[in-house]
């Protein structure tokens, strides 16, 4: 595992660069799209029901249309015949017979096509034969009428045959009229049934479009809420694609993965600032601290030049000693310092828990002589190794250590306690100040970023939750409890690491 | 006022004193020195000295308290606060509780001796110089 801040940044670059490829790799099909692909449905759907309608009722009109020949034609044949009739009793109104004849034939010559479409061609031809051989043999009784007296065998056959195809044409003319009044009927029925079982199905449609497109959108919306939720709980991990297809909320979610970036990226200059300014902290401590041998150095090496030649070998040998020792103390303070405030090129590795403790403890010396503050250090012995970074570790003591002091601003006691934790598997480091502690409603909140007990440009409220990040990425985590005015303790559990056997 | 100024130095550091010792010495100056504050107390409650010069910060008792402690006890001694970071705060602290004058860290003998000097003076000595002239 990798711990730094400066080789992080690397890492969730590559993340981030993933996640959006992924996100914008996916083929698109937009919010905008799949809206107006339902509604095309429903459009389509709706059009294809109209579609039928009009055509039914189309072709009703038409059945109508041709009904009324039927009708006429059938009221003309039937006239026809009556004159027939007439003329085979009495010898008149042939000529009204030929008469209604002709009109039936203009009928079904007039409606040809409308007539044809419905019954058929080939039944339709059937009928208009029957007419024009009616009318023939019509024609054909007025001539030896004309004649008078002519051949009766002849006439008698026609008559045979003219009642042959009037009964004829009547019979088809009926049926047809029946067959076609039926199918009206049937077809007037069907379209009311079509119309009442449209009215549940576009209910149900409607109602899935609905919900269809609510998905849609709520869907996402939901997701990138949770993930929104997730990224503000401290889950630092990119929101990767779910759905097969990129939409307006791939952007949203590309937006926001943008934002998660940055504030990781803020985060790791947040913890760098907080650390900058702990240094601060122990500059002042820090110079305050080089005073002290560097006066040293001062009184000696003004003496040393003061009394060079009264002075015995041995006293210039003590004085010359001091001045290096003291150098020697300076240059230690001051790399102490240094080697908190750079920039840690990344070192895990197996620690001692009391290892960082003690650096910080030294680290931190000046503050605590000076704030009347006592150490107590109750080490357990041959406590196992766990896994860490030692900077990112000092840090966290030194946090911690600094709140302790800063809590004890009229001296107290400052143990720190190290030993096997009741949970296995882990080791703890307990710091325990006697300083004004922390009242209970804020107790849930000091591990917030930005959270802050002390005065304004005095705490930059990030070193609990900084710490907190850092035993986190270690596997481990911190805890509190307080009592106001009687002191503050903080648990630090790390897991130990596993060696081999 | 005859015989020689009896000074009290008190620091933590034991350099200062194992220098400033034999240095203020050459000055005809009786010294005493001390490495923490309760020692210095429990000197102070025995014998008066002329002048008290104490690091302010000490473990367990600090300069103020020893300059508190003086003032408490012998109005005519006069306290140097030595200061290990010359802060305004602190200097004005000492001057208004009483002190008669503070010096900073690093500082040279010379420094030392010349704030004594005027202490001397200000107890109706004649003043300090190196015995041996």
């Amino acid at each position: 595992m990798d711990y730094s801040a400066p080789d992080e940044r690397p890492i969730t670059d590559a993340v981030k660069t993933e996640a959006q490829r992924a996100l914008k790799e996916r083929p698109s099909f937009s919010i905008r799209t799949r809206i107006i692909l339902g509604f095309l449905m429903l459009f389509l759907f709706s059009l294809g029901i109209n579609i039928t309608s009009v055509i039914m009722l189309t072709r009703i009109q038409s059945k109508l249309g041709f009904l009324e020949s039927a009708s006429s034609y059938t009221f003309e044949v039937q006239q026809a015949r009556r004159f027939e009739k007439n003329y085979f009793l009495y010898r008149t109104n042939l000529a009204d017979a030929r008469e209604h004849t002709y009109r039936a034939r203009e009928i079904l010559e007039g409606d040809r096509e409308e007539m044809a479409s419905v019954v058929g061609v080939a039944h339709f031809e059937t009928m208009a034969r029957h007419v024009d051989r009616y009318e023939e043999l019509l024609s054909r009784l007025e001539e030896p009428n004309e004649k008078r007296g002519g051949d009766s065998p002849p006439y008698e056959e026609i008559e045979e045959e003219l009642r042959e195809h009037g009964a004829e044409m009547i019979s088809v003319a009926g049926q047809l009229l029946a067959k076609e009044r039926e199918s009206v009927e049937n077809m007037l029925q069907a379209s009311k049934r079509i119309l009442i079982f449209i009215i549940p199905v576009l209910f149900i449609v409607i109602v899935y479009v609905a919900n269809f497109i609510a998905r849609q959108m709520l869907q996402p919306l939901n997701r990138l809420m949770a993930d929104t939720r997730r990224i503000a709980d401290g889950d630092f991990t990119p929101i990767t694609p779910r759905r097969r297809y990129r939409d307006e909320f791939t952007e949203l979610a590309m937006a926001l993965n943008h934002m998660w970036h940055q504030l990781v990226h803020r985060h790791d200059l947040l913890v760098q600032a907080h650390k900058l300014k702990a240094v601060g902290t122990l500059t002042a401590g820090v110079a305050h601290e080089l005073n002290n041998p560097i006066n040293n150095i001062m009184l000696t090496a003004s003496m040393l030049e003061e009394d060079y030649k009264s002075l015995s070998d041995r006293e210039r040998l003590d004085m010359v000693r001091d001045l290096l020792d003291q150098a020697e103390r300076s240059r230690i303070i001051v790399r102490s310092l240094l080697d908190f405030a750079r920039e840690s090129e990344l070192k895990t590795g197996l620690l001692q828990i009391r290892d960082p403790i003690e650096d910080v403890l030294q680290l931190t010396s000046n503050q605590i002589k000076l704030s009347k503050v006592k150490v107590v250090r109750q080490f357990a012995a041959n406590l196992p190794p766990f896994h860490g970074d030692p900077h990112q570790i000092n840090q966290v003591f030194l946090n911690l250590v600094l709140n302790a002091i800063d809590a004890m601003p009229h001296g107290g006691t400052l143990t720190v306690t190290t030993r096997i934790a009741d949970e296995r598997d882990y080791i703890m480091a307990e710091i325990t100040d006697t300083g004004v502690g922390i009242p209970e409603h804020v107790l849930t909140n000091i591990f917030d970023p930005f959270f802050t007990s002390k005065p304004t440009g005095k705490g930059t409220g990030l070193g609990l939750s900084v710490s907190l990040g850092i035993i986190q990425k270690h596997g481990g985590e911190i805890r509190v409890r307080s009592r106001t005015g009687e002191g503050t303790t903080f648990t630090i559990l790390l897991p130990m690491a596993k060696v081999p056997a | 006022m005859n015989g020689s100024l009896q000074i009290m130095l008190v620091d933590d550091e034991p350099i200062v004193g194992k220098r400033l010792k034999p240095a203020l010495a050459k000055y005809g100056l009786e010294v005493e020195v001390f490495e923490d504050g309760p020692g210095a107390l429990r000197r102070l409650r025995e014998k008066e000295f002329d002048i008290v010069v104490t690091d302010v910060r000490m473990e367990d008792v600090d300069g103020m308290q020893v300059l508190e402690y003086v003032l408490a006890n012998s109005k005519r001694t006069k306290v140097i606060i030595i200061t290990g970071y010359a802060t305004v705060e602190v200097a004005r602290e000492a001057l208004v509780k009483g002190a008669f004058d503070f010096i900073a860290k690093p500082f040279k003998p010379d420094d030392l001796r010349a704030v004594i000097d005027r202490a001397a003076k200000a107890l109706g000595h004649p003043g300090i110089r190196k015995s041996d002239d």
